[in-house]
């Protein structure tokens, strides 16, 4: 039987947003889920190999940002690097950065983000995995 | 099965995730499943509530048997069988 595809379309580049990511995208790994990741505005900011581990804003709850980030750590929660790594490890994990939304951040090749992503892609790539997911996210 | 039949069963392969929060431990039980045999018998301890509904679901998706859960001091014991 074929593998349950989950597509997720990221729009965020906000920790807090990217850790929710990373712990969905866990739960998909243990269930073998073929996963297509599609990085758009924000997240490809995010995914910028000089930003991916120094990047610390949030999207929600703005004014508890310090208690977020320490329980982070109090937690020993992976980076969210870490965990979309662990789910790449895992099962059939491929990241596409939206063409354009490298651009919007000088990221014209591969090479300017962080090895977890795949290649730079169109949209229309999104619509037609999209069209074939069992799950589909927008975060 | 009973909790007295889970205090005696002979545990194969043993998973302390009590460090980490979901989805560690699902994912240190998907990592160890693949070390054991079929018909053999795993017990993932875990501290993270969530776990405890998570992996007899997971076990029903996956096809394994999902056997019980033992709370113990600050976490529970969940055994399943490949």
């Amino acid at each position: 039987m074929a593998n349950k595809k989950l597509t997720l379309a990221l729009f965020s580049g906000s920790v807090d947003k990217l850790t929710a990511a990373g712990v969905i995208l866990g739960g998909a790994a243990a269930e073998d889920m073929d996963v297509d990741i599609f990085v758009l505005l924000q997240a490809a900011f995010a995914f910028k190999k000089e930003n991916a581990l120094t990047n610390d804003r949030v999207a929600e709850l703005t004014d508890n940002k310090d208690e977020f980030l320490a329980s982070l750590k109090r937690l020993d929660t992976p980076h969210w690097t870490q965990a979309f790594r662990t789910a790449k490890e895992m099962t059939n994990v491929n990241i596409h950065i939206c063409g354009f939304a490298g651009k919007v951040w000088n990221g014209y090749k591969l090479d300017d983000f962080i090895d977890l992503a795949d290649d730079i892609c169109g949209i229309g790539e999104y619509i037609s995995s999209a069209e074939t997911a069992d799950v589909n996210l927008f975060i | 099965m009973m909790t007295e039949d889970l205090t005696n069963i002979k545990v194969d392969k043993s998973v302390d995730a009590r460090g980490t929060s979901c989805p560690g431990p699902l994912l240190a039980a998907k990592k160890a499943i693949g070390e054991i045999e079929n018909g053999q018998v795993m017990e993932v301890l875990s501290a993270d509530e969530g776990t405890r509904r998570d992996i007899p679901k997971w076990c029903t998706k996956k096809g394994y048997e999902y056997l019980g859960t033992l709370e113990e001091a600050g976490y529970y014991k969940i055994f399943l069988r490949k």
